[in-house]
Parts: C-alpha cells; structure tokens; sequence
C-alpha cells in the first residue's frame, strides 16, 4: 500500500487533488481511498487529504499518521503546527513541496526531512490560467508522477474530478494539459511502501461531570484574536506604491478583516501579520496604488508565535 | 424626496478604531465579516453579541474572541431568545441597581440566512412581537455556509448550490425564489428594518447611526457577498456587492414604523453584470446560454422596481 497525505489551504485544492489521485489509481485497477478533513476552519485554513492506494482491499481507515508520500501545496504550512505537515515524516518519506526552492534550499531553510522534491505550482498556475486558483490538478498529477501512475488515467481522473465541480470543458482540458506538464517537469523520488503499523486498541475513557465554569469553553480575554496570525494564508501581499496613493481610505474602509489602518497623513498601514491576502484593497484602491505581490520567502515566510 | 444622510456624508467620517479584530478564521474576502466590521463601528463595543451557529461561529474559536465585548453562542434556532435572556437580565440587574446604569449594554442576535429565513424565524416573531429592544444583523450569503453551501430559502433562483444542483432535470439549478424576509419582518411592524451592503459604507454606517435612537427591535439584512460559496475571487467581495445593489438585485432600503424608502437608486444594469462574476451562476452561461432563466431573474428585478416607482409616486 502507499498511503499519500496533502496538505494545502482551502481553496487550493487538496482535497479534490486526492480524489485525482484516488480516482486515477482506481482506473488503473488499483483499490484506492481518499479522504479530506478539515476542522471547523475554511479557505485559507488548512486543510489535510488522504489518498491510500493498494492492489489488495485496504482495511485501514483515518488519518495517515505514518505517510510514504506528502503532497504540500503551500510551503508557508510546514512551520504552522496546527497543519501538522511535519508529523509521521522520516528520512524514508518521499516529500513534494509547491515552492520556487529547491530541495536542498530547502531542506536548509525549513529542516524538513525526507526524500525532497519541488517544483513551483503557484507561479505555473498563474502564469497558464492567469489568476490565483485551485492547484488540484497540478498537485494530482505531481502525487500520481511519484508514486508511478500513468498520464492517461491522470488525464481521465482530472476530467472526471473537475467536471464533478461543474467546471467548464474549456477550463478542465485546459486544466488536464498543464497538470501533465507538471507531471513530465517535477523530479521524481522514490516513494517507498511503510511498514505497517500496529494497531492498538482504542482506550475509552469515560468523562466526568464538570461544572459549566469548567465544562464549556468559556473565553475570559478581550479582542485576544490578535494573538492569531493569519498573514500565513497569503499567496500574494498587498504592497503600497507610496507616490500613487493619495489618501482617499478606501482600502482601510474595504478590508474585512481591518488590517489597514491610516496614518496621520492617509496613507495605509497594513498589518501583514493579520492580513489574509484576499486583495480587495488593489481591487478596490482607486490609483492602483496598491499592488499584488507573489509571497516568495516559501518556507520561512511566516511562523506562528 | 430623496433620502439624505444625516450623520455619515464623507468616507473620513468612519471611525478609525475597529471593534471586530484581525484573527478570526473567516475566509479571506468574506463579505459578512466586511459587513459586521462596518456595522460594529457605530455599535461600538458595549455589546453583547447573541450568534446563533453558522460562519460566525468562526469569529470566536476557543479561547480566542476578535470583541472586547461579549459574546455568546446559541443554536440556529434560538438566537433571538437568547438575545430576550440577556436583555431581561441586564434590566434586572439595572433596576435592582446590582449593575449601574452606565454598564448597559446593547444585544445583538447574528444570525445567517439559514437561521433568520427558517431555523430562527419563529423566535425572531416572538421576539419582533414582545418589542424586545435588540439589533438584529442577519449576513445574508445566501446559503447554508458553514456546512458547504446547501440550499436555503435566501438562495436566489438560478444559484446553484451543493443541495440545488445544475442537472438535466433542473439546469438553472435553484428553482425557489428567495424568501422575501423583510417584507416578513415588516408584516410585525418593528420601528426599523433596514438592508445594507458592504460596499456602500455610508449608507450602512448612518442606517446604525439612525437605528442607535430607536428603541425596540432593529433589523437589518446584510449582503454578504462570499468568494467561497459564490465561486469568485475573494479581492471581487466590493464589486460583487457593488453589482448587486447597481443591478437592482438588491434594493438598499430602510423601513421605519413599516413605512419603506429606498435609499439609494440604482442604474439597474442588465443582471447579467452581475451573474457572470460568479461561479455559482456560471451554468446560466456555459455551455449553453439560458436565456429563459435570465429574463426571468430580470423579469422580476424590472417587476419590483416598476412597483416601487409607483409606490413612490402615488406617494
Ligand atoms: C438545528 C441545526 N441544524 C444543523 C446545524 C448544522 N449547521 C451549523 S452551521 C450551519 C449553516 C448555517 O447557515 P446560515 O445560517 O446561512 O449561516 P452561514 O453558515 O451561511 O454563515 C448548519 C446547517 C446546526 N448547528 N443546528
Ligand atoms: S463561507 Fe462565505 S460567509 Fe462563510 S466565512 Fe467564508 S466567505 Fe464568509
Ligand atoms: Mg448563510
């Protein structure tokens, strides 16, 4: 069995990447399974799938704690501990990371262990299509190249998978031709089966009564949402051309989240440790004076407190 | 008579401090939170905020909360009860002078389209019905959305969402027309109603403005244009709900005692500007043009505006 865990962001499309995957294996044959999880989070946040693939029937279910293959679709994750990438991961892991790094940069950079790979989807995806989208595609066919599925019955999982989502026929052979691009550009290694785990018997514990003081989840703080950086969810950063701006507070009226303020002279300030990316202020920002800039450091980008 | 703004007439009148803090998982873009931000700068922070299960719960995840005032979480459907237990026990504690009258508060239900259209509706008619002095602010993404976007009775017709399909058997997917909820409210006689939409901040600004001098139920109704569930790009949220509100989709209006003025006139742009924009309309486009749906969802745009006009004039 391979037992191939993604990692991404919602919205950048893990989930449907492990269900190519899952379906392409099963085409092939195969007996596969997938699974998404994700809390009670949502684009942005991440997000983790699962994709096992075997040729007998797989009597595991749940979470892949022991991965032979990770699929991380945004590098900034792999310092964020609520996303869990580094979990289960030895030097026997075969890791795929979406990032202008190299391997080797960064293995240095991030101290990720395993058998490194990467190749920069991000810049591909807006380069073909133009925009910021879903990467499923892409990140399918990377995980179906490594561990050693066929372009053919990746083609078909991707027609399958993305007309599920009502795409357009345009938009998903559009889709097929630059995942298998992918496929043929991303370096292989060697992604080896585990060995298979134990399994213990779960251990109940029956809960005890608790006062509603202690027993509900009661926040005694103030505005402490702060202390929650959420700038790891950009792909792109707004950036201000200071010369263009001419202080009309748009941006800082616009921003959901309040990230901008205005300085005593109207020009915004924006708090990047909070900002999402969603880039309604260069929508909105009458003079272009805010600009969309690709976050390139990858790794080391962010790193939550 | 056009409507004048009173108190909010330039951008630099909103307030720089912000109530709602950076730090909630709400998605990037998302309109609703655009909307309570806005709203929370005229209700300011001596609030209780009643939430009834929906995205909003995202605002606060333990142990972090984005208020310095209060907040408490209710089932989708008994938001507006809850809000009747807290006013109730900030009167009483008023006048028993166990809390000063200077620490009073105000109490505000948040409630989504699915809570305030179906799961809460009968708790809000019982609360509109006693007079409770509260706010309502319902963001109106126009779906259940927490649970990944399944029909409710604010999904408009032709949207297609998890539970409302694009198939042969239904290809403009939706088939209900939207719940008119304000018309619903306004059949209680609540002193204010009003509807708003994010990317017209002065005209929701001095809507809280007039509302803060009622007493009684104030309800408001929130576009909440949403990347994830409308299928757009988030940096798109403003001209979304620009377009809603140009269209003539959305009218942006205020009843006071139940008497109605719109307070703003739209160009009515053809209400294709503003299906194109997102995924969730793209059926009506591709790969075949439903040019039945499309004059229909105009046909009653340009309906409601003709009645209106005439309301208007026949004063
Ligand atoms: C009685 C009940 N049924 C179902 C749910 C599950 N649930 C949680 S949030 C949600 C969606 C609520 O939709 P809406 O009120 O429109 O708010 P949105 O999520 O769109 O913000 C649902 C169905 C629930 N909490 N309670
Ligand atoms: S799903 Fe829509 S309404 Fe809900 S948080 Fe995301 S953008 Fe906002
Ligand atoms: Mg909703």
């Amino acid at each position: 069995m391979r037992a191939v865990r993604f990692h991404g962001r919602g919205g950048q499309g893990a989930k449907t990447a492990s269900r190519i995957l899952g379906t392409a294996a099963f085409l092939e044959g195969f007996v596969a399974q997938d699974s998404p999880i994700y809390g009670a989070e949502r684009r942005g946040a991440p997000v983790a799938a699962y994709t096992r693939i075997a040729k007998e029937p797989i009597l595991e279910r749940g979470l892949i704690i022991h991965p032979d293959l990770v699929v991380v679709a945004d590098a900034s994750l792999i310092h964020d501990p609520a996303a869990r990438v580094l979990e289960g991961i030895d030097e026997r892991t075969a890791v795929f990371v979406n990032s202008p790094l190299t391997g080797e940069q960064l293995r240095t950079q991030t101290s990720l262990p395993g058998r490194l790979t990467t190749l920069d989807l991000t810049e591909i995806s807006v380069r073909e299509f133009g925009k910021r989208g879903a990467l499923s595609a892409l990140l399918g066919a990377v995980a179906g190249r490594l561990v050693g599925l066929r372009q053919d019955s990746l083609g078909q999982a991707i027609a399958r998978e993305l007309a599920d989502l009502s795409l357009a026929a345009s938009v998903i052979e559009r889709n097929q031709a630059v995942a298998l691009n992918c496929y043929d550009a991303v370096r292989p290694v060697s992604v080896e089966a585990g060995a298979s785990q134990p399994i213990l018997p779960a251990q109940l514990q029956p809960p005890t009564y608790e006062p509603p003081t202690r027993g509900t989840a009661r926040i005694s703080a103030a505005a402490n949402s702060v202390l929650r950086e959420t700038g790891g969810w950009r792909t792109f950063r707004p950036v201000l051309v200071p010369d263009k701006c001419n202080g009309c507070w748009l941006c800082f009226v616009y921003c959901p989240d309040g990230v901008i303020s205005m300085t005593k002279d109207d020009k915004p300030l924006i708090d990047y440790d909070h900002c999402k990316g969603c880039q309604i202020c260069v929508h909105e920002c009458p003079t272009d004076a805010l600009v969309a800039e690709r976050e390139k450091e990858g790794g080391v980008a962010w790193r939550a407190k | 008579m056009t409507w004048q703004r009173e108190t909010f007439k330039k951008i630099k009148q909103i307030p720089r401090e912000e109530h709602v803090l950076p730090g909630t998982s709400l998605c990037a873009g998302c309109g609703g939170l655009e909307s309570l931000r806005l709203a929370a700068k005229v209700l300011g922070d001596d609030v209780v905020y009643v939430n009834a299960a929906g995205c909003f719960t995202m605002l606060a995840v333990y142990p972090f909360t984005p208020f310095k005032g209060s907040w408490l979480y209710t089932t989708m459907g008994s938001a507006p009860a809850g809000a009747q237990g807290v006013r109730d026990a900030l009167d009483v504690l008023i006048a028993k002078g166990r809390l000063p009258k200077s620490e009073n508060l105000k109490v505000v239900v948040l409630g989504g389209d699915g809570s305030t259209y179906d799961m809460a509706l009968s708790s809000t008619s019982g609360a509109i019905y006693r007079g409770l002095d509260f706010y309502y602010f319902c963001y109106d993404n126009e779906a259940y959305g927490n649970t990944g976007m399944q029909l409710s009775a604010a999904t408009p017709y032709g949207a297609r969402t998890s539970t409302s399909p694009c198939s042969l058997q239904h290809p403009f997917a939706t088939m209900q027309e939207k719940k008119d909820i304000f018309e619903i409210w306004r059949a209680h006689k609540p002193p204010y109603i009003a509807t708003v939409a994010p990317r017209y901040p002065l005209d929701l600004e001095e809507k809280f403005a007039r509302a803060a001098k009622v007493t009684g139920p104030k309800l408001f109704l929130a576009l909440s244009a949403c990347p994830t569930g409308w299928l757009y790009d988030p940096g798109e949220t403003p001209e979304v709900a620009k377009l809603a509100v140009e269209t003539g989709l959305w009218p942006l209006k205020e009843a006071i005692n139940g008497v109605v003025t719109h307070t703003y006139v739209p160009k009515l742009s053809p209400v294709e500007t503003y299906l194109k924009l997102q995924g969730r309309f793209r059926h009506l486009f591709e790969p075949t043009l439903q040019k039945e749906a499309i004059a229909h969802i105009q046909g009653s745009v340009n309906a409601y505006w003709e009645r209106v006009n005439l309301a208007e004039r026949t004063g």
